[in-house]
Order: structure tokens, then sequence, then C-alpha cells
């Protein structure tokens, strides 16, 4: 395993520390930024809140949902970002509307593997609407992966994917003990660009996401051009410790507009939660952005 | 069932090579003589090649047969024209041999000691209660195991406790596993057993801790959950207690301990995965320890060990005003990062649980902390969601590595600040 060198943060508990605030008036409309949607009742006064310490995890949603968004809009598997570092941010909230918030972050390259330390940098405007998901995205990153180098790695990636055997003969990606065989490393990496629509559109000011396992793979088509991909996500929603399971329906093609069509299984139904083995989730009816 | 199938594969293996595949063990139910008689013509039909495991002799009572697959569809016809009923016992008889064969290699390949246990990969729990068992043999000064209790389905909960002598000196409690898809935290409390083995009378630091204190290391807090996640749902997190009024399963360990319980912070729906449960110390996973915290007294420590997210927690989880001790858990988090961080760079977060993560309320450390451990933490240790539950068993060791450092500095200053 290699070490993860990273910048030695500024001081402070949540790593770098948040260069520009905006405090004060605008905390106690975010009162609630850390409570568990699911618990009952609402957040009482938290005498916390009036800190100086301001609660970076809205930040962080931020920060979450503008990846995802821009992964997805990139759509590229060979490219994907996550999460670095927040440098900056600050927030405005209309109570009545919903909170804004701009922000700066770095980046780091998805695949572990990737060796070099590429910190790409991005700003971003994010604006949830109460209580809804699909926040309103505006964002920009630099220091990325040349444009010819992408293009280049996702056509090798492509043409891997091309030539794997179909009917797949996969159960779960990864498997119980987190193994993903690297013949099958491009599919959990498209599996998390169709995901990365999927998460962008349910983030919400308290609600975020993780990809936790490809629980099945429907189809696999790459009889024409394009790879059209039909699969089973387990989705791990914080701060419920839900698992959700999503089917998603993606076609992609190098260089092209990733298309995605997915149903998430929305309803606490009374079968066991924590994701159901038999992988129950419904074929998507809906077009989403196809 | 089982000495039969081994029998089987004994003749198998007499009378040459046999594949089952496909062979299915029917248990008929005869009601009258007529019945019995009917299956006994069965019987006479050699070219079916049935093979009675226990004979057809009075009526009511059970009848089995292995059936090979070319013949079952004619079997199954034959039954019910005659209206004998039938129960498929074994579905595919080579499969379960196939199984059994794994299982009896596996028990063959099974660590003879501790230096040869594979601490690199995932265990069940019978093979870490297998590993528990070794170490106490090999160190029986130094170790022991105790019971503290057993779980919903009668599964028993051990403690393995690490002692020099004395009458209940002070002790450093350490957990995992509570919720049972965090398999990387059941994996480093096998490490960290081994490690504080190996290490006493070899690091100054971890001597001096055991020479006045205890260790008490509960490894598999969750046994039910654990075994579940082997059987039927990797992702499952929860107790498997029964609710009644309920089809749904299980309550979250991590919420049903009395301190703040119910409040805002967890669910009150049994099918959620922060559903606290009808009272506080409802689940017995959570009674028992409690009941041995009161019962020893003397805990100055508690660590409860999860994952993902690396932050490094201390109270409140249920409520935002800061615990009477912040400053100084906050220093000793901020330390006990640091320590962790450099060994491979690996990055934790700390704070209160309330700042740092989220709202939760009935929370261990909470309650821990209300009954006077000062020194209430609680890990979430690798990594940040790339991987999340399903870490990759080639991260266990510098995982448990890395977080043993942090364990190590909160154990020394709980040694170097008794209260």
């Amino acid at each position: 395993m290699l070490p993860r060198r990273q910048r030695p943060p500024a001081s402070g508990p949540w790593g770098p520390r948040p260069a520009v605030l905006l405090l004060a008036p605008l905390l106690l409309a975010l009162q609630g930024v850390a409570a568990a949607p699911a618990g009952a009742g609402g957040p009482e006064d938290s005498p916390g809140l009036q800190d100086a310490e301001f609660p970076s995890g809205l930040l962080q949603q931020a920060a979450r949902a503008a990846l995802h968004f821009f992964n997805f809009r990139a759509g590229s598997p060979s490219a994907l970002r996550v999460l670095a570092a927040v440098l900056e941010g600050r927030a405005t909230v209309n109570p009545k509307k919903g909170c804004q918030v701009d922000l700066v972050f770095t980046t780091d390259h998805y695949n572990p593997e990737v060796g070099e330390e590429h910190l790409g940098k991005c700003s971003a405007r994010v604006f949830f609407r109460n209580q809804k998901p699909r926040p309103a995205i505006n964002v920009t990153c630099t220091r990325l992966i040349e444009k010819n180098k992408r293009q280049e790695e996702d056509y090798l990636l492509y043409k891997h994917m091309k030539q794997l055997k179909t009917p797949l003969d996969v159960i779960s990606i990864p498997d119980s003990h987190g193994h993903i065989d690297p013949s099958l490393r491009p599919i959990w990496d498209l599996a998390f660009l169709g995901s990365s629509y999927v998460m962008w559109e349910k983030t919400t000011q308290f609600l975020h996401y993780y990809m936790a396992q490809i629980s099945s793979v429907n189809q696999w088509k790459t009889s024409d051009d394009a790879i059209d991909f039909d699969y089973t996500v387990l989705l791990h929603e914080f701060s419920t410790q839900e698992i959700i399971p999503c089917r998603i329906h993606l076609v992609w093609y190098p260089g092209k507009p990733l298309k995605v069509n997915y149903h998430c299984q929305e309803l606490q139904t009374p079968e066991e939660a924590s994701g159901t083995e038999e992988g129950s989730a419904v074929a998507p009816t809906e077009l989403n952005n196809f | 069932m089982r000495g039969l199938l081994v029998l089987s594969v004994l003749l198998g293996a007499v009378l040459g090579k046999e594949d089952f595949s496909g062979h299915q063990v029917l248990r008929l139910s005869t009601d009258d003589a007529a019945q019995v008689e009917k299956v006994k013509e069965l019987e006479d039909l050699e070219h079916l090649q049935l093979d009675f495991w226990r004979g057809p002799a009075q009526p009511g009572s059970p009848i089995d047969v292995r059936v090979p697959f070319r013949s079952i569809q004619a079997v199954k016809i034959f039954l019910e024209a005659h209206g004998i009923g039938y129960t498929t016992m074994i579905e595919d008889v080579q499969a379960l041999l196939d199984e059994e064969q794994e299982q009896m290699f596996a028990f063959q390949a099974r660590a003879r000691s501790s230096d040869t246990f594979n601490y690199a990969t995932y265990h069940t729990l019978e093979e870490i209660y297998g590993f528990m068992d070794m170490l106490v043999a090999e160190h029986p000064q130094l170790v022991s195991k105790l019971q503290i209790g057993n779980s919903y389905e009668g599964r028993p909960i051990y403690v393995l406790k690490f002692s020099t002598g004395g009458e209940n000196r002070p002790a450093i409690w350490i957990d995992t596993g509570i919720h049972s898809r965090e398999w990387v935290t059941q994996a480093s409390g096998v490490w960290f057993a081994k490690k504080i083995t190996q290490d006493y009378g070899q690091d100054s630091t971890l001597t001096a801790i055991l020479d006045s204190m205890d260790i008490l290391l509960e490894i598999v807090t969750n046994p039910d959950g654990f075994v579940f996640t082997y059987s039927k749902n990797r992702m499952w997190r929860k107790t498997r207690s029964r609710t009644a009024g309920s089809s749904c399963v299980g309550v979250d360990p991590n919420r049903n301990w009395d301190a703040g319980f119910g409040m805002a912070g967890a669910s009150s729906n049994p099918c959620s995965e922060t559903y606290h449960g009808k009272f506080a110390n409802s689940e017995v996973e959570v009674k028992s320890i409690v009941d041995f915290v009161r019962n020893h007294g003397n805990i100055k420590a508690f660590i409860s060990i999860h994952s993902y997210s690396q932050l490094l927690l201390y109270p409140y989880g249920y409520k935002a005003e800061a615990a009477p001790d912040r400053d100084e858990l906050d220093q000793l988090a901020k330390s006990a990062v640091k320590a962790l961080a450099s060994l491979y760079g690996t990055k934790f977060k700390y704070g209160s649980i309330i700042k740092a993560i989220y709202q939760a309320s009935g929370s261990t450390i909470d309650w821990t902390y209300s009954q006077g451990i000062k020194y209430s933490f609680t890990f979430e240790l690798r990594d940040t969601g790339r991987y999340g539950f399903l870490l990759p068993a080639s991260q266990i060791v510098p995982t448990a590595q890395e977080t043993w450092l942090a364990l190590r500095t909160i154990m020394e200053h709980t040694l170097q600040h008794p209260y």
C-alpha cells in the first residue's frame, strides 16, 4: 500500500482552515447542518453553533456535490477526481430559498495507482435548495490531466472494455474482501462515473453518498460502438447510514457526454434494511438525461 | 446428515471418483401401508439407481433417498401420481460435498499458532474465536479470555484481558466490530491482540502500561451481525434482534446506550440503520458491556472502534455542548492523530462526535463518559469513501499499525494522568 503523501495541512481540527468565512447571522439559519435527518424532532437551540468554529460540514457537502457533478460532466472514467481538501469557502443563506456556497478545494486522482501527486484545484458555486436534492452547480477545475492524454487513456479503457467477455461472469465488485480484479477495474471506474450523476442528484445540505459496491451487473453490451452498461450499485448514505440500491443504465463512448438513466430504491420497505441481497431495485423507466 | 454425506464421499472414493452433480436427496412421507409398498416398488427399479439412506419402513416414518439427476423427473412423477408427499432435503449433493471438502481443507489450513495466522486477510467468526484460544494458550501468563455474555442468537461474547497481575487494576477498554460491516475493525482487533503479546517486554511504553494497568479487548462486539455479513448481507450494520411489531430486524448498537437515548440523532423506525431500539440497553450486546463496565468499576479509558471516515472523536454526540474535559480530550486527540499519521501519512480529523461527523444519540462513548470514564474515544478508521466498508485486505495491517500508534498515545496518557 503506497502511502498517500499529502501536503501538511494548516493547523486546526478541520484540516486546512477555511480562510474566508461568513458567520453570525448565517449560523442560526445553518442550525441542524450536522443533525441526522432521520432523528425525531428538530434541532434544539445549540449553543455550540455560536462558537467561532464554523461547521465545515457544509463546505465538505458542497465540495462533494461539486465533484460528483464535475466527474459526471467530464464523462471520463480515466480522469475521475476525489476531494483532497477544502481551502476556503463562504456560505450565504436565504432561509426561504436555500443556501449558496462558494468554495475552493483541491482534488486527487480517484485511482490511487496513479503515482504522481497531481493536486488539481477547483472553484465552485453550489446552491442547495432548501431540503431538496440536486444542488445547482457551477464548477471549474485547473491542473487536470492534459486533454490528449486523457482522451488516450479513455480510449484505452474503452478498448479494454470492448474486449471483456460477455456476459460478464461477476457477482459483485469489489468482493466482500474489497478485492477488484484488475481486469474489472475499468468496470468499477465506469460504474463510478455513472454513480456520480446519481450521487450529485441525491446530495442535499444534509445527505451525501459514497459508492459502496456494484452488487450486480445486469447487462454489459458492446455490440454497437458505445458501451451500454446496466448495473445495480449500493450507495452508502450519510448520515442515515442507509445502503441504497440504485439501478443505473448508462451509455458511454469516449469523448461523448455520458447518458445516464437510474432508479434508486427509496422506500423503507418492511424487508430488511442494509440493502437487499436479492437486488430488488426496479428497472429504470424514467428518462433522466437521455 | 453430515455423517451420511461423509460416508457417501468415502464410498465414492472407494468406488472410484463419483460425481453427484444434480443429485437430490428427497424425504418422502407415507400415509399408509399401501404407499410404503409403492416406495418399495420404486426401490426395485434398478435402472433408477436410487440410494436409500433411510429405507421404507412404517407408514409415517420418513424415507430418505438420494436420486441421481437423470431419475429425478421420473421419481417425482411417480410420487405425485401416488399421492406420496416429499420435500427436497438437498438440492445438489455435489455442491454440498464440495462445500464440505472446502471446509475440511480450510480446517487443515488453519493456523497452528498466532505466528502463522494470516493477519492480512479477513477471517470468519470461527477463525477469530480460534485465534483467541491460541493466543491465550501461547501466553497464559498475560492473556485470558472472559465471556461477558451471549448474543441475541446465543453466541458467546468474549473479551480478551491482558494483565500482568494485580487485583482489578485500572484498565483500558478497546472494542472493535460493534457495527458488523466495518470489517477492518475486527481485523485490526485481532492484530492488536497479537501486537500486545509481542510488545510486552519489548516496547517500553506498552510494558509500562501493562505493568500498572490491564487492557481489555473485545474483538467481535456484534457476533450475530458479523456472521450475517458472511452468510447473507455484507452490508449488515446492526444487531440481529427481532423487534415485536415489525418485520425489520436489528438495532443500531451505537444508538442503544443510555446517554441521550432516543433523542435527535437516532431513528425510532425499526427498519432504519440507526434504529435505537425500544429502550436503552435493550440489546444484550450492549447490556453485557454495560454490566461489565459497572462491575469492573475501574476502567479509565474506553475506546470504541468503527470505520470508515478517518476520524478520532470524543463526546458528545447527542448535544452540542462541550464536554467538561473538552480541552484535554482535544489535545490528546491531536497528539494521537499525529502519531497515527507518522507512519503512512494517513490523515485523520478529530473533534467531538456532533461536530466532526453528525449528531448521534445513545452512542457508546457518551455513556462511558457519563460514567466517569474521562478518556472516551471513538475511532473511524480507513478509508474516506473510496472503498468504504469494503476496504481491501491489503490495507488491514497498515491500518492496524497506524491505529495502534494512536491507541498507544491514548493509553500512555491515561497511564500518566491517573484520576
